[in-house]
């Protein structure tokens, strides 16, 4: 049995200099929360529910659902959160249903209405910036 | 390691399954290896070349690979076929690795896992770490 991985915290670290190490942060809260999945289905009884493997394509959804910014500040908040989430959700302080409904996907939940900040028009981003467009 | 890779390079396809066992020493059955020489005649080609890996465990990450990447059964699928000709981004890849890790109970570095690009280099790092983790 490989050695059980623990969810180590540590401050926050200092922000990613470039979209390299912002892309190796990502992969590295990715292999974290992939390492944590065992002890998440343990703390919760998930075995019944869920696959190891829908968690992981839960999380590389919510990944890949910023997968399109480019600003290494912008991931690194990003990552903050998504790290903050997994700790909450590590150390038992959300409950199954939380997890049930957020990351076991069901239909119409919020996160799966598609990319944020995409419209079919540019209608109300122009509207915002002026009443003349 | 290197050296005895290359003496079997001159062996033909049922005595590099041999030469396996002798390399490999005690950790595993010549019977085991009997069960897979019919199933696995398509790779045999493939392993008097890079002859590191088993075929089971290739066969093992093929299947890993297919139901990640959600491709079809009649897709080609070689050892030596790159995670990104399948259409995986670098995302992909890291599930890959994450599912090899879960499904053979072993740990992957992160350096490690950055030389990762085909399945038979993926097939070759599980073998190196299963062998290595019963003698830790």
């Amino acid at each position: 049995m490989a050695a059980p991985f623990t969810l180590r915290k540590i401050g926050v670290p200092p922000n990613s200099a470039n979209l390299t190490e912002a892309r190796r942060r990502v992969f590295d809260f990715f292999r974290a929360a992939c390492r944590s999945i065992p002890t998440i289905m343990d703390i919760y009884n998930l075995q019944d529910v869920v696959a190891p493997s829908q968690l992981r394509f839960a999380i590389s959804a919510q990944i890949r659902n910023n997968a399109h910014i480019t600003d290494p500040k912008v991931i690194d908040l990003l990552l903050f959160k998504g790290m903050e989430e997994l700790t909450d959700i590590v150390d038992h302080a959300k409950q199954r249903h939380h997890i049930i409904g957020q990351y076991v996907v069901g239909e119409g939940l919020v996160q799966n209405t598609g990319n944020k900040d995409q419209g079919r028009t540019d209608f109300l981003k122009n509207f915002y910036t002026s009443n003349y467009f | 390691m290197a050296s005895l890779s290359t003496t079997s390079l001159s062996f033909k396809a049922p005595s590099t399954r041999i030469s396996q066992v002798l390399r490999k020493g005690s950790s595993f059955q010549s019977v085991a290896f009997g069960r897979f020489a019919s199933s696995t005649s398509k790779t045999s080609l493939r392993l008097q070349i890079s002859c590191a890996a088993k075929a089971e465990t290739v066969q093992k990450v093929s299947d890993i690979v297919k139901e990640q990447l959600a491709l079809t059964a009649d897709t080609p699928l070689t050892a030596e076929s790159k995670f990104t000709a399948l259409g995986a981004d670098s995302l992909d890849t890291v599930e890959i690795v994450m599912a090899l890790e879960e499904k053979f109970n072993i740990s992957v570095e992160e350096s490690d896992a950055q030389n990762i690009t085909t399945i038979q280099e993926a097939a070759d790092l599980i073998e190196d770490l299963v062998q290595k983790k019963p003698a830790a």
